[in-house]
């Protein structure tokens, strides 16, 4: 009875946020019919003419629609691999810094950039690596031509994976850092009594300690991978690029807001929905798996 | 357990029924309102005796400037005026930069929230009317159009009004303006030019070696290697205009394309006398050869395409020649000018096709309408508006707010605007006439005050259009209009234009659903042509998917409705 009792302000508590989720996750949903109906705003989800797959039949018709998501996967994935290595290694070569106002002040300025929005880094980009931007008068000082960096569709998906690590390894780098602080120290006295060097105890102590961690981490990017930042590249790309670096998320934004494709954006966006699932569900298997790591 | 699980079920079940509950009460918001339309008598410019609000779509340029004394773009002279004599209090279901207003009409659309009155496009206007979310007009315009409104749009010969009747009835009230806009000229910095001792190109061939010339030959002088021969379309602009969007393209190749008899984006009349769209014949392959092998040469802007605004360069002094509508001084060249007084910006009816003859393509005088939301009670503020408008645009001064912050703002102007313009200055200034000989022409509503007001900004000699022969800082806003005139309408009015017309202007069926994807393989192949990163050949390519993808289809429904 007691705990009962205790239990029931905890579940007040989940109201606003129950609230949102119904709001803007759940009703929105009935709008998966547009996806199977040719779509009259003026009518409304319920009134439109149903025609069952043929707004799927005319998807899988169109070239784009394996092009944006074989790009959607391709740069999640790099993000994902470049948001576990680049974060993990800052982190431990910034664990063996002793002089701990410098460690500090690293570890403030690398976590700067998540603070700013696409809209203003994107902008920062484009000068820098402009065509008369700072990167090529380094690269021309080497005698080497100028390179039109964001117009390039070889070169795009590197650029997108690449300034985002940039942008985010300062926020990931603090979660390894807590997980560091995490280790017993003691495990690092027995090591030294043992003997063991600097890069021993790295790998024999600092590795497995955080192993959980970074496994964690890496499985729940997993549901991700349909997510490619859809803020940074709409920020960052152009008709040239769209080759390589239209994903679903923008791609869905010009058919469904802009060329006003409703029913051709909708099931895009559905498939998105049912792939993420999918994933989702898988990553939250192998957490369980390997980590133990479990919400229901 | 059970119970808490039903409870929150329930807890489901109720914000649904909530949201619903909110999506149908609008339109019956509307019945309730209904009335005295019809008790009214049909007064064009007659206020209401109750103050009326009406919410409107506008666009507002965040860069503009110009409003002054706390103005704001919902309180500003243009509002106060229809305020004091229509009675009706201008209010913003919303406000949107030129670049985004498109994208937030879309929205509007999609999802049924539209504002009472709105100005759009030919494609929005097509999906509205299939959706049927906006008012029959056809009443309202019989009543309550003013007669100057009237002559103006059946001076288009129907064409105006064809743009908007759908099954006999006349959805939206459209703009007519002039067709200047339409014809992309030469712009050229003479100065350069008088430096490297060259002359305007005209053909394609010396169109080349001027451009090479901009590019290798320093004609700034500075000592560095700082300029473009051409400039680009940004990201904001197309490489040519197209049946749709056929005015106003800024910094495109629609010069170059013409001059080589090629009018991508245009529906033509093949050679067996039905349509066919220009973009798939071989004059348009060639012409990407010719932009392709100048791209390579490093004559045009290297950063086409990727740019956020060409005009940008235009401004700092870099490029040497674009092709743009008359009105550019109104665009990027009047801060070229202020920033360096000896930027020589003219005009030219340039390149030549092969005869030696000028052979731009020519746009519709259609391309705005102004539509009102099925339901709205009182359909005729908007066309009220808009009388309001043309009745006294000249009492309004755009130095102390542009002309965009008129609600509802449509263009009605005769198609010969400037052209008439140009001819009325040229005659002002050289003494055959005087001002008050062009005060009995309110069709050209701003005439009066260009005649009025040349010689403040003209000076000696009044047949020399070069820079250093004007005076901007006299009146900076009369100079871009005389200018305009001058030196960017000039071309239209002392050259043959033996210009191409589109078969249509406007979309048939199957575009709807597949025009947008047609477009963009279009786009995208034709760019990476011309920038080198797909072969020639993939020209080829792209004519069979265009056909295959419903072109064919396309171009059917096309011959259908022009052979109507």
């Amino acid at each position: 009875m007691k705990s009962k009792g205790f239990a029931k302000h905890y579940y007040f508590m989940l109201i606003p946020g129950f609230i949102w989720l119904t709001l803007f996750s759940i009703v929105p949903m009935f709008g998966i019919m547009i996806a199977f109906q040719s779509y009259n705003p003026g009518a409304g989800v319920f009134g439109s003419e149903f025609v069952g797959l043929e707004t799927f039949r005319y998807m899988f018709e169109l070239s784009d629609t394996v092009n944006v998501f074989f790009n959607t996967i391709f740069i999640a994935i790099m993000k994902i691999i470049g948001n576990l290595i680049v974060p993990l290694v800052f982190a431990l070569m910034l664990n063996e810094v002793r002089y701990l106002r410098l460690k500090r002040s690293i570890q403030t300025i690398v976590y700067l950039p998540h603070f700013l929005s696409w809209v203003i880094l994107g902008g920062v980009l484009l000068d820098i690596f402009a065509y008369g931007g700072p990167i090529n008068q380094m690269l021309g000082a080497f005698g080497i031509d100028p390179i039109l960096f964001f117009g390039r569709e070889d070169l795009f998906p590197f650029l997108v994976v690449g300034s985002d690590v940039w942008k985010e390894f300062g926020f990931n780098t603090i979660i390894y850092l807590a997980a560091l602080t995490g280790i017993n120290p003691a495990l690092y006295e027995a090591a030294g009594i043992d003997g063991a060097s600097r890069l021993r105890m790295l790998w024999h102590v600092t590795l497995p300690g955080i192993r959980t961690t970074a496994v964690l981490l890496a499985v729940l990017s997993l549901g991700n991978v349909l997510n490619a930042g859809f803020d940074q590249i709409f920020n960052l790309y152009n008709p040239l690029v769209y080759s390589t670096g239209d994903i679903i998320d923008t791609w869905v934004y010009r058919a469904g807001l802009l060329n006003l494709q409703y029913e051709l954006a909708t099931a895009v966006g559905l498939l998105k929905s049912v792939a993420g699932f999918i994933l989702i569900s898988l990553s939250y298997y192998l957490a369980y798996r390997f980590t133990n790591y479990r919400i229901f | 357990m059970l119970r808490k699980y039903l409870f929150l079920l329930l807890f489901v079940l109720v914000l649904v029924a909530c949201s619903d509950d909110d999506a149908s009460s609008k339109p019956s918001d509307g019945e309730e309102t209904e009335t005295e339309t019809s008790s009214e008598p049909a007064d064009p410019f007659g206020a209401y005796e109750e103050t009326l609000t009406i919410a409107i779509g506008q666009e507002v340029d965040p860069s503009d400037t110009s409003l002054q004394d706390g103005d704001t773009p919902l309180d500003n002279q243009y509002t106060r005026h229809v305020k004091e004599n229509l009675n009706i209090e201008v209010e913003h279901a919303f406000t949107a930069s030129p670049s985004n207003y498109d994208q937030k009409v879309s929205l509007a659309i999609a999802s049924n929230d539209l504002p009472d009155a709105m100005v759009v496009g030919p494609v929005e206007l097509r999906q509205l009317v299939e959706a049927d979310q906006i008012a029959d007009l056809t009443e309202i315009y019989e009543n309550y159009a003013s007669p100057a409104i009237k002559e103006i749009i059946d001076s288009s010969d129907g064409v105006a009004l064809e743009n908007v009747t759908f099954d006999g009835k006349m959805m939206a009230i459209p703009n007519s303006q002039a067709s200047a806009d339409g014809v992309h000229n030469l712009w050229i910095r003479k100065d350069w030019l008088d430096n490297l001792g060259l002359e305007p190109p005209k053909t394609i061939e010396e169109f080349k070696e001027v451009a090479r010339a901009f590019v290798e030959q320093d004609p700034d002088g500075n000592g560095q290697d700082d300029t473009i021969g051409l400039a680009g379309p940004d990201t904001s602009n197309k490489l040519y205009a197209n049946f749709l969007e056929s005015t106003n393209n800024l910094y495109g190749f629609d010069g170059i394309f013409s001059a080589l008899h090629a009018y991508p984006g245009y529906w033509l009349e093949g050679d067996d006398g039905q349509p066919v769209y220009g973009s798939i014949l071989p004059e348009t392959k060639e012409a990407l050869s010719v932009l392709r092998d100048m791209y390579s040469e490093g004559l045009i802007d290297p950063e086409m395409g990727v740019r956020e605004d060409s005009g940008e360069s235009v401004i700092s002094g870099n490029t040497g020649m674009f092709f743009g509508p008359f009105w550019m001084p109104y665009g990027p060249i009047t801060d070229a000018v202020t920033n360096n007084p000896e930027a020589n910006w003219q005009s030219y009816a340039l390149p030549l096709d092969a005869n030696g003859e000028y052979t731009p393509h020519l746009s519709t005088t259609t391309t705005q309408f102004v539509v009102v939301r099925k339901d709205y009670e009182h359909p005729e503020a908007a066309m009220k508006i808009l009388n309001n408008l043309l009745a006294n645009e000249s009492e309004f001064d755009p130095s102390i707010g542009g002309p965009g912050y008129y609600p509802l703002r449509l263009v009605y102007a005769p198609a010969d605007e400037m052209e008439v313009t140009t001819v009325a200055l040229r005659e002002v200034l050289a003494g055959t006439k005087e001002p008050e000989d062009f005060y009995d022409m309110p069709a050209y509503k701003l005439l009066k005050s260009d005649v009025d007001t040349i010689h403040e900004v003209k000076l000696e000699p009044y047949d020399n259009m070069d820079i250093e022969y004007w005076d901007p800082e006299a009146n900076l806003g009369q100079w871009t209009r005389a200018y305009s005139a001058l030196v960017g309408t000039a071309p239209l009015v002392d050259n043959e234009i033996n210009g191409v017309m589109s078969l249509i202007y406007s979309q048939t069926e199957t575009m709807e659903d597949r025009w947008v994807n047609l477009k963009k393989l279009e786009d995208e192949t034709f760019l990476k042509i011309i920038m080198g990163t797909e072969p020639l050949d993939s020209f080829d390519q792209f004519v069979e998917n265009w056909k295959s993808q419903g072109g064919e289809q396309i171009t059917e429904e096309v011959a259908e409705v022009v052979n109507q």
